[in-house]
């Protein structure tokens, strides 16, 4: 990067951090933090920023831009699909796309972080991220070490992710169960053909994640 | 999106930023009904900043149209993200600028790499009397055949 583009994301970069501080001071005084040539670019931002604030928007149109649709448009959407895993099915999908991420390599990170070799908890995998992206898992069993995971997978923060995956008090309530490794009570040892068809780990590890509660 | 009393969604809409943050941070936390709505009308002023952010600081880096609106697609995804925490966030155009510079300023696949110029010329040095030892026969020039 050079002196001047550095000048720049510095000069931006504290013209954002004040007005987070609601400090902000008026926009020359971030101007002379930057060459001249850059003045013009750097000013029209900072009157971007600066201007679209309180009720109303601002007039410096960009409204009817097919960037400002789309934007909109994946607004609606995510809130539109605010279910029992909160808006973090609707997020996770418009990430995927605007990144040009496939689900199967969403699967395989996620394969990898938690080192699923085994073609079942592959499919698992693949099975359970596909209900979680089209709103079918309860947010509140997801394990924070999948959401964190997640949050990495798609470089966002875990909070943020964490905090997405709240339910919706108005959503459709659905009951969470894992389809594997559920207790056997005070039933005898399995015989040999029922050790047969017991679980792979990696598949109950693969529900734990996604059914097992915060901290599985 | 849930519906209730119009009075109270244009009281909503009337709130200055820091008021609508404020109220924000209240419904987000016991989710209440007005939640969705004062989300979606903070979405409505942080996109148009998520817009031009997008679209002048990827032009400035040299994103093409389609890049451009996918990283504005992708920071309003992310700007819903930072919403649904409970801790109070900044005002909502700061927010939508910082998470538009991020989305714009992230690795490209396709992005075309800067030239990687030399870092420094090359050394010459000038020799005295070079030119008449080459004439006499003393030396004699580089030959890439030979040599």
């Amino acid at each position: 990067m050079s002196a001047g583009e550095d000048a720049f994301e510095r000069a931006f970069q504290q013209a954002l951090d004040d007005l987070r501080e609601g400090e902000e001071k008026p926009i020359e005084s971030y101007l002379r933090l930057v060459p001249e040539e850059d003045r013009p670019q750097l000013s029209q931002m900072l009157a971007d920023v600066f201007l679209a604030r309180g009720p109303g928007e601002s007039s410096s149109g960009g409204t009817e831009s097919e960037g400002y649709k789309r934007a909109l448009a994946i607004v609606e959407e995510v809130l539109g699909s605010r279910g029992t895993s909160g808006i973090l099915p609707g997020t996770l999908k418009a990430m995927r796309n605007a990144r040009g991420i496939e689900p199967d390599a969403v699967v395989a990170e996620l394969a990898a972080d938690f080192e699923v070799e085994g073609e079942e908890g592959r499919q698992a995998l693949a099975r359970n991220y596909h209900r979680l992206e089209t709103g079918a898992l309860l947010g509140s069993k997801l394990s924070r070490r999948l959401l964190n995971s997640l949050a990495a997978v798609f470089e966002a923060d875990a909070g943020d992710v964490l905090a997405a995956a709240r339910p919706a008090k108005e959503g459709p309530s659905l009951r969470s169960v894992p389809a594997m490794g559920r207790s056997g009570g005070d039933r005898p040892p399995p015989s040999r053909s029922e050790a047969e068809r017991l679980p792979d780990p990696e598949v109950e590890l693969v529900e734990r994640l996604f059914h097992g509660g915060p901290d599985a | 999106m849930s519906k209730f009393d119009p009075i109270e969604e244009r009281a909503i809409e009337m709130l200055d930023d820091l008021r609508l943050e404020a109220v924000r941070a209240e419904t987000v936390v016991h989710d209440d009904k007005r939640f969705e709505f004062v989300l979606w009308t903070l979405c409505l002023r942080g996109v148009p900043v998520i817009e031009r952010v997008c679209r002048r600081r990827g032009e400035a880096r040299g994103l093409g149209a389609e890049e451009i609106e996918l990283a504005t697609e992708d920071a309003a995804a992310r700007m819903l993200l930072r919403l649904s925490r409970p801790e109070p966030q900044p005002q909502i155009h700061a927010l939508a600028a910082e998470v538009a510079a991020a989305c714009v300023d992230r690795a490209w696949p396709q992005q075309p790499k800067p030239p990687r110029l030399s870092a420094r010329s090359p050394r010459v040095r000038l020799i005295k009397g070079l030119d008449e030892a080459i004439e006499i026969g003393q030396v004699r020039p580089n030959d890439w055949e030979t040599s």
